[in-house]
């Protein structure tokens, strides 16, 4: 039965919708309002913007790519929607990163878990960060549009094999769990979230808010790198773009050069802090890049008797906070229990080893588990999260230092997630890292666990979430935007995604990008007359 | 990932010191050695990667039943790993050019890996032996190198559907 694709239906309908790398040379562009990244932040605000009548244009680095290309395939996938092919990494390696690079930025390939941001945070933001006016009484109606919006409800089919060990393993000792809310619509429950939704049941911003904007007239112009803001003075009046190669790998196309009374910046942790690094924005107490925070991964991997089947079903439905705020919100690291899909090229990184020992772990693969630990950072003096610097061509990466404050959660994290795991009757368990065995029993791992030596690229670290690097706060020597999203010292541009945060969130942060954008863009097109 | 190697570090392993140029990058020293032209077929891969990375996937897979029963295997294998590799950051693209020159030039395989003939004869014990010194290696590099070959070679192998029947997994659902 073939979905239909209501993103290539629209463009049949006459959407502006521009390949950048197959443009005339040197075209200019102008609109009222210039948004750069078309992921959470920028499809929130361009369907706000565009909404209220205001002109906007749309610059994606990434290429159009809809349900139509979707097709279940990993390495295609990794390849073609991920940045930098979905190789992008800290600068000493330590912690791999999957960032969207594609339409509807991460959220094309997220895993849909959508929670409101925690009170904790929150209140933290306001306390340490002069953060002001997005406490939770006052989100509650942008989360409450959001969740309308994008059709984020608890998921009500059973949770798949993967989950359900979460959900036993937490009952039998007496944890907190719950069930996740997703943002899907009549979903097939097939678990290729992270591949690109084949059915259009994800409702990312390549399904919702984009192509609202479309329809209100804006213009997309995809496979287009924002290489440099052009700045005079305290405004900024240009943004100079490049198409993108084939494989999204090189800036060799047409330069294209943009002009708009506002420019909106929404191109993500890392690549947003990157622009503003490039074209030497005003920085004077230079906050600009730092406070980069990840929400750090660590795994445990379990084996099962029965099927497990973990690549197929609803990826995440389960999750647990029992070890996020018991040690206060500024304590010891806390952390959000929660599994992965479980596709063999994605595992055969987790699972690690080589020859014998990989292909013994990979023959089980059907039989599998894994949970995972996100660890929440920038809560404690100690945790300071990274840098954003620019590499010699000028491509950002991120500089993350690993400590022993990270190092403790790693560790408390392991334990959590194998007693876990035995609790839900697993036969072996055993810790990412590289010189791990599978541990028979739980008092076996615990000793494996505390003979475990905790460094750069033995544990095996991953992150899915790329917050801050561009914080807010109203204070100007310690925040780079505004409780607005509003640049501290260029009048005319905006932050509006997931750089804005002035810590990592403590759970999975799309639905906090959503409705802290969707309250900031609409004031900025009041502010902006329309 | 940086694959810089510093004078202390060239030091430890024995290289003496005309190689011991303060921090610098391996290759940017020795670039003169290896061609930078994708070998024939491929878009990333050179002719001189081409070599080690085949004899190191079987022993980084293991003894897996399509490894010796489909024709090919080796070569899809390093085909998906070239195309994974073309939409890679052109600075990622570099790091890895680095960590397999250092597999490549004679002046840094023998020390390194202790594999100091040509990558088609060493034996499979050889090739296990230089990825546990790796893996469990004190030096950052190394480790690093060891983690960056085990997730590239074994990504790009279990994305091929001939990798799948002996793990279980029945393939992606057809829409």
């Amino acid at each position: 039965m073939p979905v239909p694709d209501p993103f290539l239906q629209g463009v049949a309908r006459g959407w502006r919708v521009l390949d950048a790398s197959r443009l005339e040379a040197d075209p200019v562009f102008e609109a009222d309002v210039i948004i750069v990244g078309s992921g959470a932040g920028g499809g929130v605000s361009a369907e706000i913007l565009a909404g209220a009548g205001l002109s906007v244009l749309l610059v994606e680095e990434g290429s159009l790519k809809t349900s139509s290309d979707f097709e279940n395939d990993e390495a295609k996938a990794y390849a073609e929607l991920y940045q930098e092919g979905a190789a992008r990494m800290t600068k000493d390696g330590g912690i791999s990163i999957l960032q969207g690079r594609t339409v509807g930025g991460s959220t094309t390939v997220n895993w849909t878990s959508s929670f409101r941001t925690p009170e904790p945070t929150l209140s933290h933001w306001a306390e340490a960060h002069a953060v002001t006016g997005l406490d939770a009484v006052s989100l509650v109606p942008w989360f409450e549009h959001m969740e309308a919006r994008l059709g984020v409800s608890p998921w009500t089919v059973a949770p798949n094999p993967n989950n359900d060990v979460l959900r036993a393993g937490c009952e039998a000792l007496g944890w907190h769990w719950a069930t996740i809310p997703r943002n899907v619509r009549g979903c097939w429950n097939l678990g290729y979230c992270g591949t690109g939704c084949p059915t259009n049941a994800k409702q990312s911003m390549l399904l919702t808010t984009v192509p609202a904007a479309l329809e209100a007239g804006a213009t997309l112009i995809h496979r287009a790198r924002a290489e440099r803001l052009v700045l005079e003075g305290d405004r900024v009046v240009g943004v100079e773009c490049r198409g993108m190669n084939a494989t999204l790998s090189r800036p060799e196309g047409p330069r294209l050069h943009l002009r708009g009374r506002h420019v909106v910046l929404a191109g993500g942790g890392i690549n947003t802090p990157g622009l503003l690094l490039r074209s030497k924005a005003p920085d004077p107490f230079e906050r600009l890049g730092k406070r980069t925070f990840l929400h750090p991964v660590n795994l445990t991997m379990a084996r099962f008797e029965q099927r497990i089947d973990g690549y197929y079903g609803a990826p995440q439905s389960v999750h647990s906070d029992h070890f996020q705020w018991r040690e206060g919100v500024t304590g010891p690291m806390g952390f959000k229990l929660e599994v992965p899909p479980m596709q063999p090229s994605i595992m055969a990184a987790l699972f690690g080893g080589h020859g014998i020992e990989s292909l013994a772990r990979m023959s089980r693969l059907s039989h599998s588990n894994v949970v995972i630990a996100l660890l929440r950072d920038g809560f404690h003096p100690e945790s300071q999260g990274g840098q954003v610097m620019l590499r010699s061509d000028g491509t950002p990466v991120l500089d993350y230092p690993l400590n022993d404050y990270l190092w403790d959660g790693v560790r408390r994290a392991y334990l959590a997630m194998g007693e876990l795991q035995f609790a839900a009757g697993a036969s072996a368990v055993m810790p990412g890292h590289s010189r791990a065995r599978f541990s028979p029993s739980w008092p076996d791992f615990r000793e494996q666990v505390k003979a475990l030596r905790y460094a750069r690229h033995d544990v095996r670290l991953a992150s899915a979430h790329v917050m801050g690097g561009c914080g807010l706060g109203d204070d100007p020597r310690r925040a780079v935007v505004d409780s607005h999203g509003r640049h501290h010292q260029l009048a005319n541009l905006s932050i509006l995604d997931g750089s804005l945060f002035p810590t990592s969130i403590g759970a999975n942060p799309q639905l906090s990008i959503y409705a802290v954008v969707a309250c900031l863009a609409s004031r900025l097109a009041a502010r902006l007359g329309a | 990932m940086p694959i810089v190697l510093s004078r202390r570090e060239l030091l430890k392993l024995g290289l003496g010191t005309s190689l011991a140029v303060s921090a610098i990058g391996v290759t940017a020293s020795l670039a003169g050695c290896s061609s930078d032209r994708p070998a024939t077929g491929f878009a990333v891969l050179r002719d001189g990667d081409l070599a080690p990375l085949a004899a190191l996937l079987p022993i980084m897979v293991g003894p897996h039943p399509a490894l010796q029963q489909e024709q090919g295997a080796i070569e899809a294998a390093l085909h998906q790993l070239d195309r994974s590799l073309a939409s890679m950051s052109p600075a990622i693209q570099k790091e890895v050019r680095e960590l397999l020159d250092l597999l490549n030039l004679p002046l840094t395989r023998g020390p390194l890996t202790g594999v100091w003939g040509a990558w088609e004869k060493a034996s499979p014990e050889d090739i296990d032996a230089f990825l546990v010194r790796w893996r469990d290696s004190r030096l950052d590099l190394l480790r690093q190198g060891y983690k960056a070959l085990n997730q590239l070679l074994l990504m790009a192998w279990y994305a091929l559907p001939m990798a799948w029947a002996e793990t279980g997994y029945p393939g992606p659902p057809r829409i």
